[in-house]
């Protein structure tokens, strides 16, 4: 038995370009064989009634790309908003020490800023959503 | 299956068949359902997926409810003209390969629903592998007719045709069937085609030569009027003078004979002024005279109105005869708002119109209908109309959303529909939303598709015979359903029914009852939620039904009652069964109590949900636990006792919120106090005869029949041609689990009801659903839909 002369070049262990090109080209591979078998081995009988969208078993009505409102993406992007602030206020009290008094007041006037936000949107009833019991 | 012809068997064939039998072994066992029902059928498919059937170890448990993710359609129940289309849809956007099983008489053939409105079997549109008998087949039916399937899948040669080898077998290779040509819906099978199936005798409208004819019967009962029936009589007579008649006789109340124009007035009136004050339109319906037997003394149509009043508890029949092909009369939309479908109903049945109706079209047939089913002369029979094709399934499609909110739905609304096929549904019913956002701004409804004809099917069968109908009206509650149709026609023939007969039918009565609200029980956890109440529900379900299997042979459709009593005795050992019951059900009400009611999930999502007032709710005619959930203690079983219940000490509950968790209240608490007349039911069973000995009009009790031949004779007749009932009309309302199910019996003196109305609860029930959704949310819509409590064929009828 020869032994191997550089012994890292097959092992996954040691980071290498071949390894990761042999495993790129597995994983390609792999998909390609999965996505070939399934649609080639899927009986397709396309019809009319198939191809339709499914609505509880009606022809469905009107069109699918209407003016949709929008309070829950609303409060999904506040929700985002403040979700990155904490994301600066963690950043700051990590290095809060070394930034002093400074970095206090700074960090105090962000959070105000968006307190004053939050306030501001919360006036403006961006907050509401769902049904209105008055409107029954 | 083992009709192609192949090519001799290669040795490449050879290496397929382990290939086949690899992938049959897979599907066979992994067989995905769509969970999809049609109607009564769908009870027991639904029944063999909890825990005393267990699908599951079939491996078929995965009810999918889309047919994108399932492979089995099993069509379960009738399969109505109004819904084919809607079927062979979902049939197409299942994907390959995929099976089908017809379960029950109805999908089979149409079953014992030969009738205007429904499809004589679905193969007629969609290929069946596999049929399973019984109406309705038992839970061990569907487990057999599944393991007949995997049997057949097992037989399939799919490898070839995965491998687009050419050839191969997978799926359903069945052909559609063409009526006339590969299937015959003649009863006695094909090639009698030239030779009437019945005689004139038997066939509507005009029964010629019927045998009844020679028959002599006594009067109708005659009701005796109250001192206030009186009064109020005098007070009309004298306020209207003679536009208005009262009627001589009367098997069952007060009754006025109003000339067309004055019949706005009359009913103003009584709904605002007199005394009593008649606050409920109980029924609105109509009587096509053309056929009469004495043709000359009716009008072409008669309009009858029933009023109720609810304090003191009496009842008022107006009737306004109407006359010409298709007459026009005021509509009563603005006295009583509930009066909406019913004149939409009578218009789509009748094509009697009704001047000032806001909303004038057909409500249970579809769009495209030809002619009025309960006139005369519209055929009732599917055999006698031409065959229901997949080309019809093709052509005639529900109506659009887009038709149906009148007012205008804005730029950023959304109409959703949500049915005919849906899980959420509870049936087959459609809903079309218009939606803020997920706000519900409107909804409507479209019904009739589970139109079942039985209005018109009571024309043709037998007093007797009409019995079985009965019990597929409310297919949950079984002979509770058989409780007002024939106390109808008692009241009407005057029959005294013995007390041992009374205490069964309240006995079986409260049974369904209880097994009605365990159904309403899981499947409203389950709406909001819930999964797991629905197996605790249904083990003790199956308690129940085995009793009533005991006593009575069937489970779902027992038709036990008759007219004068019952059909049989109780059978011996029968009480221990039912103290086995009551001693364990009080704690395990507590058992499902303690998953639900102070859950605080579900009072989130029912507290304060699909509120009705009080004043609405009888404005609009709601019955039953759901009119009790309003503060009002209105329970037909204390305010008109009727079948002994009188007897009995029990209370009514009710809540006062009139939201969906009080609609959930009121269910829990009767169960309770059923359990409480059944145990006095068990207890004081009287002994005695178990029909009435008044033979004219009963079936004989069998040891008379077999040692009588005045039995014997009363036996043959009342079984083959049917007792004559007298000429006349009564109605009888009793409280199936549901609401208030009444009976209108109009007798012209056959073996026949010349007409049978059928007051559903769920008809004026589901009517105010819109008032209850508006300003909710879309998730809020299926638990108002779950905590009201609705079927569909009590509102399709």
């Amino acid at each position: 038995m020869e032994p191997v002369l550089n012994p890292g070049v097959l092992s996954s262990w040691t980071p290498g370009v071949f390894g990761l090109v042999i495993y790129a080209m597995a994983v390609i591979g792999l998909v390609a064989v999965l996505l070939f078998l399934s649609s080639w081995l899927g009986e397709k009988k396309p019809n009319p009634d198939k191809l339709r969208p499914y609505e509880s078993g009606i022809i469905p009505t009107g069109t699918a790309r209407l003016r949709y409102p929008i309070p829950f993406y609303q409060v999904a992007i506040f929700f985002l908003l403040f979700d990155v602030e904490a994301a600066f206020i963690f950043s700051w009290a990590i290095a809060c020490r070394p930034l002093g008094w400074l970095g206090w007041f700074q960090i105090t006037f962000f959070i105000v800023v968006l307190v004053a936000g939050l306030i501001y949107i919360w006036q403006k009833g961006g907050l509401d959503w769902g049904p209105k019991p008055t409107r029954r | 299956m083992g009709t192609e012809t192949h090519a001799p068997i290669t040795p490449f064939d050879r290496l397929l068949k382990p290939v086949d039998m690899v992938l049959n072994w897979a599907r066979s066992r992994s067989l995905w359902p769509m969970f999809f029902g049609l109607s009564c059928c769908f009870v027991e498919e639904a029944t063999a997926i909890t825990s005393r059937y267990d699908i599951a170890r079939f491996g078929a448990e995965v009810f999918r409810p889309s047919p994108r993710q399932a492979d089995l359609l099993i069509v379960s129940g009738t399969l109505f003209k109004k819904i084919a289309p809607v079927v062979r849809r979902l049939y197409e956007q299942m994907p390959e390969p995929k099976w089908v099983i017809s379960m029950g008489s109805c999908a089979n053939t149409g079953g014992m629903y030969d009738a205007y409105s429904v499809v004589q079997g679905v193969n007629q549109i969609l290929p069946v592998d596999v049929y399973i008998p019984g109406c309705p087949p038992r839970p061990e039916a569907v487990l057999q007719g599944l393991v007949m399937l995997q049997e057949k899948v097992a037989e399939e040669k799919p490898a070839r045709s995965i491998f687009h080898l050419g050839g191969g077998t997978q799926g359903t290779q069945r052909p559609v069937l063409a009526d006339g040509d590969t299937k015959s819906r003649d009863p006695r099978g094909p090639g009698m085609e030239r030779i009437a199936i019945r005689g004139t005798s038997v066939t509507p409208p005009e029964f010629v030569g019927s045998r009844s004819d020679l028959m002599w019967s006594p009067p109708p009962a005659a009701a005796a009027l109250s001192n206030g029936d009186h009064r109020l009589a005098a007070e009309l007579t004298r306020r209207f003078g003679d536009v208005l008649r009262q009627a001589p006789e009367t098997s069952d109340f007060l009754t006025f004979e109003v000339a067309p124009d004055s019949v706005k007035q009359v009913l103003t009136y009584l709904k605002t002024d007199a005394t009593p004050r008649y606050r409920r339109l109980e029924d609105l319906t109509a009587v096509d005279e053309s056929a009469r037997r004495t043709r000359d003394a009716y009008p072409d149509y008669t309009l009858v109105y029933h009023l109720l009043s609810f304090d003191p508890a009496c009842r008022v029949r107006l009737k306004t005869p109407l006359t010409g092909e298709s007459p026009t009369h005021p509509s009563i939309t603005d006295i009583w708002p509930s009066a909406n479908w019913y004149e939409r109903e009578v218009f789509d049945m009748f094509g009697i119109r009704f001047a000032g109706h806001p909303n004038l079209r057909r409500i249970l047939m579809p769009d495209h209908w030809k002619g009025h089913p309960l006139q005369k002369s519209h055929p009732g029979r599917a055999t006698d109309m031409p065959p229901y094709t997949r080309e019809d399934a093709r052509i005639l499609q529900p109506r659009d959303g887009d038709m149906f909110l009148e007012e205008a739905v804005d730029a950023e609304e959304m109409i959703l529909n949500i049915g005919p096929h849906h899980v959420s549904t509870h049936g087959l019913m459609r809903f079309i939303a218009a939606l803020n956002g997920e706000e519900i701004t409107d909804l409507d409804m479209e019904i009739g598709y589970h139109h079942r004809s039985v209005e018109k099917i009571g024309e043709r069968q037998t007093w007797n015979q009409f019995i079985p109908y009965t019990d597929r009206v409310d297919y949950l509650a079984g002979a509770a359903n058989n409780l007002p149709y024939v106390m109808a026609v008692e009241t009407l023939a005057g029959i005294q029914v013995p007390d041992r007969a009374q205490v069964i039918r309240v006995l079986l009565s409260e049974l369904y009852r209880l097994s009605n609200h365990l159904v309403y029980f899981g499947t409203l956890a389950h709406d909001v939620g819930a999964m797991t109440p629905t197996f605790y529900t249904f083990r003790e379900r199956e308690m129940i039904l085995d009793i009533v299997e005991l006593i009575t042979g069937g489970r779902l459709h027992a038709s036990f009652f008759r007219l004068g009593g019952v059909a049989l005795d109780l059978p011996d050992g029968w009480k221990t069964p039912v103290d086995n019951f009551t001693k364990i059900f009080d704690r395990r009400i507590d058992e499902y109590e303690s998953l639900v009611t102070e859950n605080i999930i579900f009072k989130m999502r029912t507290q304060g949900v699909g509120t009705i007032s009080l004043d609405d709710a009888v404005d609009w005619g709601v019955s039953g636990p759901n009119l009790r959930a309003c503060g009002l203690s209105w329970d037909l079983r204390k305010a008109f006792p009727y079948s002994g219940y009188d007897a009995f000490d029990f209370e009514i509950p009710t809540a006062e919120a009139g939201d969906c968790y009080a609609r959930y209240q009121v269910r829990v608490a009767e169960m309770r106090q059923s359990l409480r007349i059944i145990k006095q039911a068990a207890e004081q069973m009287p002994p005695g005869r178990w029909v009435t000995d008044d033979y004219r009009y009963a079936i004989p009790q069998r040891e008379d029949m077999l040692k009588d031949i005045e039995s014997l004779i009363h036996h043959f007749i009342n079984v083959t041609r049917g007792p004559r009932i007298p000429i006349g009309e009564a109605y009888a309302s009793c409280e199936i689990p549901r609401g208030e199910q009444g009976y209108y019996v109009v007798s012209d003196g056959l073996g026949y009801a010349y007409r049978m109305r059928i007051r559903s609860p769920g008809f004026p029930n589901v009517q105010v659903l819109p008032m209850m959704a508006r300003g909710n949310s879309i998730s809020d819509l299926i638990a108002i839909i779950g905590s009201v409590d609705y079927i569909l064929p009590d509102i399709d009828r």
